[in-house]
């Protein structure tokens, strides 16, 4: 298969199940809600060291927020359920509660799978929080020293999928970014996506373990490294002389594979060779993200392996 | 079964009949011949409601009211769930101790409206009497959930113990929240005196004039950002006029009543200019 000259390969990403939340910050404007979001959303990369994988999903209007201001929501994705209200109280705790005019709000409102997050937040309050019963959810109110903070009790909890991913093999570096920042910009502000990694793209994609360190649990990916495409066993091919990589992580298989499908159109553009994926050769993620299926329309999940309702 | 059932006054009533037996959970269990067979009590007399009202419908749990109703007590009682629409105004305790459901009144309520509700909603497009969404006599709280609203004013001690719920009127009478425990009331008019009385931890909004009693002390003036959400949420669901100047507008906070633990708050509306 070729988009515009560029060649899909016949391979697939593989992906694998997480939990995450969608979290609504609202704010004066968009800046504090923006400043807020980027905060809780820094470092959070890659579960490999941040421990959780988030970024901002997209801006909201006033009249998509609970309390019509400005707002962001903001998707963040753990391994497990066990962490994954940890990461999110201390996230929040320390780059929503502490900004300046802002509130925070569960978006994910339908999902029964709920973690208690305003609840434990409210004890910062020393006693003189108080709650609010509103729409048969309870809102604790925290005394702050700006005025008064806002935070819903518990928020949803999605079975997500993290690692959705594709590989641009490109002529060039400036070629390999122009492509991946015309994916980026397609895939923005897409329902349900994240792209969680600097400016949604990865120029050091991993591979499981590492050759000679035996307690590294990921190193580089020597295949598709240019660098050492003589002395290694190298997946670039000839003429490619940069590789950057997009990954995704979504509430549900659906949403990545509308997310990458749009993202490599984009991608397909001159000086880009081909577009591939990363897998572990299916043993691995129960999510199978078919590249060319994916860009002949097919978006529904085939794998059925674990695949979130 | 139909869609719903309309309960159509045959006569107009000339003395007060206890109709606590129509609520719409109840009758949705029941077909035409077996509701006509229901009790209202004239005082001690008990009155088969098919000789007060004719019956069009059964085994539905939307419930239409029609007549003259002003003197017709007590409906909407411990109901749980279904629709209940008066045409017309309707006597005191309506759907007192309900827990979910919704009732919406064309006219007026008598008082107790909403008395001790646990649940569901109330919509009143008049007026409504003394101690709406407040307690029953003698009972320690008031209504412990749900949403009363009323368009036009309320009596006296509305919102008396209120334990948890939210009760909105354009204006209300002497006593408004007396011995609030926690919940909400907001009033987009003139507030009766006495308001909050032994508060304790209960929200009363002045969107309108207020004399703040002496038990209050001045706090602060801010944005409650749970009074945008609550506002806003009023507005969707029951289409109040909730003007935005309210929803993302200062208040003064004082906390009260300072003779009891004094984490009520009366939120007062500052028009900006």
């Amino acid at each position: 298969m070729e988009i515009r000259g560029v060649q899909i390969d016949d391979t697939f990403a593989e992906a694998f199940g997480m939990r995450g939340v969608r979290i609504i910050i609202t704010a004066k404007n968009q800046k504090w809600a923006r400043e807020s979001a980027s905060k809780l959303t820094g470092f959070a990369t890659s579960v490999i060291a941040c421990k959780c994988e988030a970024a901002i999903e997209r801006e909201l209007p006033p009249s998509e927020t609970p309390d019509g201001r400005p707002g962001i929501s903001v998707l963040l994705f753990t391994m497990d359920s066990d962490s994954l209200p940890k990461r999110v109280i201390e996230r929040i705790g320390q780059t929503v509660l502490t900004c300046p005019t802002t509130a925070c709000f569960d978006g994910l409102p339908d999902f029964p799978d709920r973690i208690a997050i305003g609840k434990p937040l409210r004890t910062f309050g020393d006693g003189f929080q108080g709650s609010k019963m509103i729409d048969g959810q309870r809102y604790w109110r925290l005394p702050v020293m700006e005025g008064e903070f806002l935070i819903q009790e518990t928020f949803g909890k999605a079975k997500g999928v993290g690692g959705g991913n594709f590989l641009i093999l490109a002529e060039s570096a400036d070629a390999a970014l122009d492509a991946a920042e015309a994916a980026v910009d397609a895939m923005a502000g897409m329902p349900g996506v994240i792209l969680p990694f600097p400016g949604g793209i990865v120029r050091s994609g991993s591979k499981v373990g590492a050759k000679r360190y035996k307690t590294m649990i990921a190193s580089t990916n020597d295949a598709f490294a240019p660098t050492l495409r003589a002395i290694t066993k190298t997946e670039v091919p000839d003429g490619v002389n940069s590789v950057l990589e997009i990954v995704l992580d979504g509430l549900d298989f659906r949403s990545i594979a509308r997310a990458m499908q749009a993202g490599i159109d984009a991608a397909c553009r001159a000086g880009v060779h081909s577009i591939t994926a990363g897998n572990y050769g299916g043993k691995l993620g129960p999510f199978h993200f078919h590249l060319r299926k994916i860009m002949s329309g097919d978006v529904e999940d085939a794998t059925k392996v674990d695949a979130p309702k | 079964m139909s869609d719903r059932i309309t309960l159509t006054l045959r006569a107009p009533l000339t003395h007060p009949l206890d109709a606590d037996a129509i609520a719409p959970d109840r009758l949705a269990a029941l077909d035409a011949h077996e509701i006509s067979t229901l009790r209202l009590w004239d005082g001690r007399n008990a009155v088969a409601l098919g000789d007060v009202f004719t019956v069009i419908g059964d085994r539905s749990s939307n419930v239409q009211l029609e007549g003259d109703l002003a003197r017709l007590h007590g409906v909407g009682t411990l109901m749980s769930a279904g629709t209940l629409e008066i045409s017309g105004s309707i006597g005191h305790s309506l759907g007192v101790r309900m827990r979910g459901g919704a009732i919406s009144v064309s006219g007026s309520a008598g008082d107790d409206a909403g008395a001790a509700m646990a649940g569901g909603s109330i919509a009143v497009a008049g007026n409504a009497g003394d101690r709406a969404g407040g307690a029953l006599q003698g009972a320690s709280k008031g209504m412990t959930g749900g949403e009363i609203v009323v368009r036009g004013g309320v009596g006296r001690e509305a919102g008396a113990r209120m334990r948890r719920g939210i009760l909105y009127c354009a204006s209300s009478g002497v006593g408004t929240g007396i011995g609030m425990i926690a919940g909400n009331i907001i009033v987009s008019g003139a507030i009766g005196d006495s308001v909050g009385a032994g508060n304790k931890r209960g929200t009363i909004v002045a969107l309108g004039p207020v004399r703040v009693p002496r038990a209050y002390a001045y706090a602060c003036t801010y944005r409650p950002p749970h009074l945008s959400l609550m506002l806003l949420s009023l507005r969707a669901r029951f289409g109040l006029p909730v003007d935005d100047a309210h929803v993302h507008g200062l208040f003064k906070r004082y906390s009260g009543d300072l003779a009891e633990i004094g984490k009520g708050e009366i939120l007062e509306w500052q028009a900006t200019h």
